[in-house]
């Protein structure tokens, strides 16, 4: 292939400067700390706690951001209605706002005297400040990865197909079910892997809301922070350390279910 | 089984798309439905089909009323134009999708349905290409997989919309034949929708041409040909020249030049001649004819086609013909139509 040589090796050299040197400083200051130490503070009972609620928190977000994304793309790319321009536009703006803008209005909605706390909290339900605020937080940023990720492929599959199911006597489940899903896999998968990348790294809109305890309802990132506030740099980049190979070895899986069913439709 | 078409009306938003068709098919006819684009032909399958429900007007098969059925409860089979494959699963499953997705009481056991598969696959000569993927096929193989999926649930009534405009000719051509066998074979109902003349003229019992939202002509393929119903049936079918001409005392004329036709019966006032390229005289410069200038003569088949330009009217008319000594261009020719039909004008 002609250029291939110059296009990789621009590929490496980008990859390299703009995240492989930054991230491997994160690798090579908790060195310093030595493994035993490394250990204490990257696997400490508070951080680990707060792994489980960043990455638990952001998988439940990302696959309800799947379902709900899905319907919005469908109903996107098959409905045509007045101000669908603006509709579509909105589903972009947790892209722009600033995630601080967006947790303090959350907070404020989500508080037991905002507009919906102050009804949810009697029933029993406590959103700001606890676990379900991050998951709240993450589904608001997570949402537009999922529909821009199906809607092109959505948009492709072409309604014939569905038409096609009709035609041979399945019904709509079944048509959903066994046509159009399989058909949409691959891309709802990235769709939940952007908004999981995204809500396990998210601080900004999950700072206030969550209420930060320790042990309950703290996130990684906000750890990292708490850590970088304290002077402990070293303790920082451990548990970021912890927090950048998890994600990665994730990401790299939900990449090779990608690959594994794209390639079935494609070979 | 028939089809039974009446009073069908159709509008999307303010364009009609369909005015109060009627059509019967008879029980194992093959009949094409052609037309330019936004004839409304293939809305008159999806109607048929169940894809697209009639503003008015009934479709029922064998009698019985199926207006508002939806497809799923029809029992058509139906092959879209671009194959609609499901591209995720597997030749063979494309090909079992109908009869997997019954209830279970319905469905035939797995050996049984892996058994129809591999005799659908063999009819549409595709034996062995059952474990490979859509995306794996070429444009035609594509096509017969569509086509078996859809006798997999042994319609009695197959339905295609353009089934082979995305192929290209010399497939087109080989499939023609093999789907003619086939629906003669199986004893289908069939009707396709076809822009291309040629196409329906080979492969139909009878052809409904359409234009606007309304049926032209329903007749055999030797009758739309040869004597076509309408000025719009003669221009979209077959090769054919138009000129403007008006009748006077019976006579046509063109411009001051009476024609001397065979015989007809228009009444006087502006009217339109057709004629095929194949049925003219050419004869010397002079006689009662009209005079041409020939700008073009090449062989083409067993004859010379001749483009020949003619004062008044701007496309070169086209003729063939048949004798030794072709005209060559420049020369002065006389054009005597020797069969031709009269259209007057609306």
């Amino acid at each position: 292939m002609p250029g291939f040589g110059l296009t990789l090796g621009f590929t490496l050299f980008y990859l390299s400067l703009i995240v492989l040197i930054p991230l491997s400083t994160i690798f090579i200051r908790s060195v310093t700390l030595g493994p035993q130490h490394f250990i204490d503070v990257g696997f400490s009972e508070r951080a680990i706690a707060s792994y489980r609620l960043s990455f638990g928190a952001a998988a439940a977000a990302a696959a309800v951001n799947s379902l709900f994304g899905l319907l919005i793309a469908w109903v996107l790319v098959r409905y045509d209605f007045p101000l669908k321009r603006l509709v579509s536009a909105m589903v972009d703006l947790p892209f722009a706002l600033p995630t601080a803008v967006a947790g303090i209005a959350l907070t404020a909605i989500y508080a037991n005297n905002g507009w919906l706390g102050q009804y949810l909290e009697p029933a029993g339900i406590k959103v700001a400040y606890t676990p379900l605020g991050v998951v709240v937080a993450l589904v608001f940023v997570g949402l537009p990865f999922v529909v821009r990720s199906v809607e092109p492929v959505l948009a492709d599959l072409g309604h014939d197909v569905e038409e096609a199911a009709a035609s041979l006597g399945a019904g709509r489940i079944l048509t959903f079910t066994r046509v159009i899903l399989p058909a949409i896999g691959p891309a709802l998968l990235t769709g939940f892997a952007l908004a999981f990348a995204r809500g396990v790294g998210e601080y900004g809109s999950v700072i206030f809301i969550a209420g930060n305890m320790p042990y309950v309802s703290e996130v990684s990132p906000l750890l990292i922070v708490t850590q970088l506030e304290q002077y402990d740099y070293a303790g920082a980049t451990a548990i970021a350390s912890v927090m950048l190979i998890a994600s990665f070895l994730l990401l790299l899986l939900i990449n090779l279910i990608q690959i594994w069913s794209r390639n079935r439709m494609t070979a | 089984m028939g089809i039974t078409v009446s009073g069908i009306s159709k509008r999307f938003g303010g364009f009609t798309a369909l005015g109060d068709i009627d059509l019967e098919a008879k029980p194992g006819e093959f009949l094409a439905l052609l037309g330019p684009s936004g004839s409304g032909k293939t809305t008159l399958l999806r109607i048929i089909a169940g894809l697209e429900f009639p503003d008015a007007g009934t479709v029922a098969f064998d009698g019985v009323d199926v207006t508002n059925q939806p497809i799923t409860d029809r029992g058509v089979g139906f092959v879209f134009q671009q194959y609609a494959l499901f591209r995720h699963m597997t030749v063979a499953d494309n090909v079992a999708f109908g009869l997997t997705v019954r209830k279970k009481r319905d469905r035939p056991a797995k050996a049984e349905i892996a058994r129809r598969v591999e005799e659908l696959l063999d009819l549409v000569h595709l034996k062995g290409l059952g474990r490979r993927y859509p995306a794996q096929l070429s444009g035609g193989q594509r096509q017969r997989v569509a086509l078996a999926r859809a006798l997999a649930v042994e319609p009695r009534i197959l339905l295609l919309d353009e089934p082979f405009g995305a192929l290209d000719a010399k497939v087109r051509k080989d499939l023609r034949r093999w789907l003619r066998e086939l629906h003669d074979r199986m004893g289908l109902t069939s009707i396709f929708v076809t822009h291309d003349q040629e196409e329906a003229l080979e492969l139909a019992d009878r052809v409904v041409v359409m234009d606007h939202g309304k049926i032209e002509q329903i007749a055999t393929p030797e009758t739309i040909y040869n004597d076509p119903a309408s000025a719009f049936v003669f221009d979209f079918v077959g090769e054919s020249n138009r000129l403007p001409i008006s009748v006077r005392g019976g006579t046509a004329h063109f411009g001051q030049h009476p024609l001397d036709l065979p015989p007809h019966e228009a009444a006087d006032g502006e009217a339109t001649l057709f004629f095929r390229p194949h049925d003219v005289e050419i004869v010397d410069d002079g006689a009662p004819a009209l005079p041409a200038v020939v700008t073009l003569a090449r062989p083409r088949g067993g004859a010379t086609r001749i483009e020949a330009s003619i004062t008044g009217r701007e496309a070169p008319l086209e003729l063939d013909y048949k004798g030794d000594a072709p005209p060559r261009p420049g020369d002065r020719i006389g054009v005597r139509p020797l069969r031709a039909r009269l259209f007057g004008v609306q």
